[in-house]
């Protein structure tokens, strides 16, 4: 079909035509937007750890995933063996216990934290068994709104927003966590004291 | 005197335990939903406000077609255009062929299904997987879906034990715990991710002015379909296109909330390029759609964003489930989808409606899908489906309504109708109207009858005590 042709026929059939709406919202804001965040964490199934910008995030990682054997990550500082901007293929990220990753964006009304694309193989979020995001509480923000405006896009051009670890209630309702992507998300945030 | 749809749902019906069931499943959903809306203050205003963003857009849907296309060219994605079903299957199995794709993954699109994509792909030879957890019980099940967002919720957790054991998915004979059915299922898929030559997904918004493809999941299997082949193709319905990520916040807000009552899918995840080294089409399917635009009193059915919160709420979906319709997306918003896209064949499913309008409060983009059934209702005669039987009766009735003199007397004689044996009155081929009704008892004092004896009553006292 040519474009051309279809967009012809749209005009023609389209009889009334509406403004855009203001777009001005009063959105939902939180009394403690980081508490909210974290009982939403929870809610979603996910763990929050919370650290000083300072601490030992290795460590904070060792404690959370104790038997973790393969750690993935492209961040400077995060002992790893495996690098998402080195393998060969994302095949090569399967078997991966945990994946440590940097969000940038976390919203409170629903526990999603922005995740744009900082490394080769995004596989990484998606692959790996357990995943670390790390994110600095100062980011936290109320809700949608505040996040949309907010989020920006890496020339990899793909992002996400994840919110708890991969879930499916397919068989008669009952929920399970770890459906096909990570079967649990540990969210470090840090802080500033 | 029945429709198609009220004799399918009388086979359901024979098991009262599984429509029961079904029934609080779906009812457990419309709750969550409303649970979460009661922490939303703001809800009727986001409703409102998505209602008229997609006004806005379905009536300039040229315009931000143009916007989002040249923006997805600019961003390295392919673009095409196809015209009806036929030609966006040839299109897909183009796109394979061309890349040596053997297997392809997918994720869950209704557009793959009103295309029949799966059936078309699988007989030229392609292996196509599904990757959704209920989408591949299914398709391992030779069944299609019966609700859009909870596709095999009508199955149990036996059915889909037996299935993963007769598919070699599942080792341990009689395990049917839905966390260890998940997990095999999980290993299953897995391997197939790693080996496919190809991801497929749907597209719930495309945004004009970045040109993203946004896909929401829980499962995450969109993402894990796109992050292991190097070649994606997205399939989406031409009214997907919203203006901006502005607008966008507000869709976010309202699809999970509405759909299954969670706060946000676990993923949502937006497109804008290829990944490195791969490729990235996105197909634009019309399929009818720049038709239904046309259409003054259903062209906002096109407004719909796919949440199922209509089929969660509709009395009638809960207690006849999704095979009962003869359209390939049940509930309400199916019946509109059905009545646009094939009148004749789907006129049927209009009378799986009470009127009782739940649907209309719940749609998050203010489809009001009830009002709309409303309105093909009055069309039937003009497809030629309206039912003779039906007709007469109502032309009876109305003759008898208008005529009060009639009407009083048929009232009087009425109660002899309670000395007649329920055998013969009670008899659905002797009176039709008891098929699924149960005959009333006729009062002697009809109801305007008793209040004209108040109304005298209550002149006597005044005079009296004036």
């Amino acid at each position: 079909m040519r474009k051309e042709e279809l967009f012809a026929r749209l005009r023609a059939n389209t009889h009334q035509q509406f403004d855009m709406p203001d777009m001005d919202i009063h959105a939902l804001k939180y009394p403690d937007t980081l508490q909210q965040f974290i009982k939403m964490t929870q809610s979603s199934g996910g763990k929050i750890v919370r650290l000083k910008k300072d601490g030992d995030l290795n460590a904070a990682i060792a404690e959370a995933y104790p038997d973790a054997q393969v750690i993935a990550s492209n961040i400077p500082g995060i002992k790893a063996d495996r690098n998402p901007d080195l393998v060969a293929e994302a095949q090569d990220l399967n078997r991966t216990d945990v994946g440590v990753i940097r969000g940038e964006v976390g919203v409170a009304e629903n526990a999603c934290i922005w995740i744009p694309q900082t490394m080769k193989e995004k596989a990484i979020c998606f692959i790996s068994e357990n995943l670390v995001i790390l994110l600095d509480e100062a980011s936290i923000v109320d809700n949608m709104h505040e996040a949309y405006a907010r989020i920006k896009m890496t020339d990899y051009g793909f992002g996400t927003f994840i919110s708890g670890p991969s879930k499916t209630a397919d068989i008669e309702q009952a929920l399970v966590m770890g459906a096909q992507a990570a079967r649990s998300v540990t969210a470090l945030s840090t802080f500033t004291s | 005197m029945s429709t198609l749809h009220a004799k399918k749902a009388r086979e359901f019906l024979k098991e009262p335990a599984k429509i029961t069931h079904h029934d609080q499943t779906f009812w457990g959903m419309r709750m969550a939903r409303d649970k979460m809306v009661s922490q939303i203050p703001e809800w009727e205003e986001l409703r409102e406000k998505a209602s008229a963003i997609k006004r806005h857009t379905i009536s300039h849907l040229s315009d931000y077609l143009e916007e989002f296309s040249s923006n997805l060219k600019k961003n390295g994605v392919h673009v095409l255009w196809a015209k009806d079903a036929e030609e966006f299957n040839q299109m897909v199995l183009k796109i394979l062929t061309d890349h040596q794709v053997k297997k392809i993954v997918k994720s869950k699109s209704m557009l793959t299904e009103e295309c029949g994509m799966n059936d078309f792909l699988m007989s030229k030879g392609i292996d196509v997987v599904e990757t959704d957890l209920g989408e591949r019980i299914l398709q391992l099940m030779h069944l299609k879906p019966a609700h859009i967002v909870v596709p095999a919720i009508h199955i149990t957790r036996q059915q889909v034990a037996h299935t993963f054991e007769a598919d070699g998915i599942s080792p341990e004979k009689g395990n049917d715990d839905p966390t260890y059915l998940t997990r095999c299922a999980r290993n299953s898929l897995r391997s197939e991710f790693l080996e496919a030559g190809a991801g497929m997904t749907g597209c719930n918004f495309g945004v004009a002015k970045t040109g993203d493809v946004v896909v929401c999941t829980n499962e995450g299997n969109a993402d894990m379909a796109t992050s292991m082949p190097k070649l994606h193709i997205a399939a989406m319905g031409l009214e997907k296109v919203i203006p901006d990520y502005e607008s966008l916040a507000f869709f976010q807000r309202l699809l999970c909330r509405s759909a299954t009552g969670q706060p946000t899918t676990t993923y949502t995840s937006h497109f804008r390029k290829p990944r490195p080294g791969g490729e990235m089409y996105v197909i634009l399917v019309d399929n009818g759609r720049s038709d239904f635009i046309a259409n003054p009193d259903h062209w906002e059915t096109l407004k719909c964003i796919r949440c199922g919160a209509c089929m969660n709420t509709c009395p009638v979906y809960r207690r006849s489930m999704g095979y009962s319709y003869s359209f390939f997306i049940p509930g309400p918003i199916g019946i509109d989808l059905g009545m646009l896209k094939d009148p004749k064949a789907n006129s049927g499913n209009i009378s799986a409606c009470s009127l009782c309008l739940s649907c209309d409060d719940v749609c998050p983009v203010h489809v009001n899908p009830g009002s709309q059934i409303y309105l093909w209702r009055q069309q039937l005669e003009h497809f030629g489906t309206a039912n003779s039987e039906k007709k007469l009766m109502s032309w009876g009735m109305s003759w008898v309504y208008r005529n009060y003199s009639i009407y009083n007397m048929a009232l009087k004689v009425a109660p002899l109708l309670n000395y007649v044996p329920k055998s013969i009155i009670g008899n659905s081929k002797m009176n039709p109207w008891c098929v699924g009704h149960l005959m009333p008892e006729f009062v002697r004092k009809p109801f305007h009858v008793l209040e004209k004896d108040l109304e005298k009553e209550y002149e006597k006292k005044s005079k009296i005590e004036p």
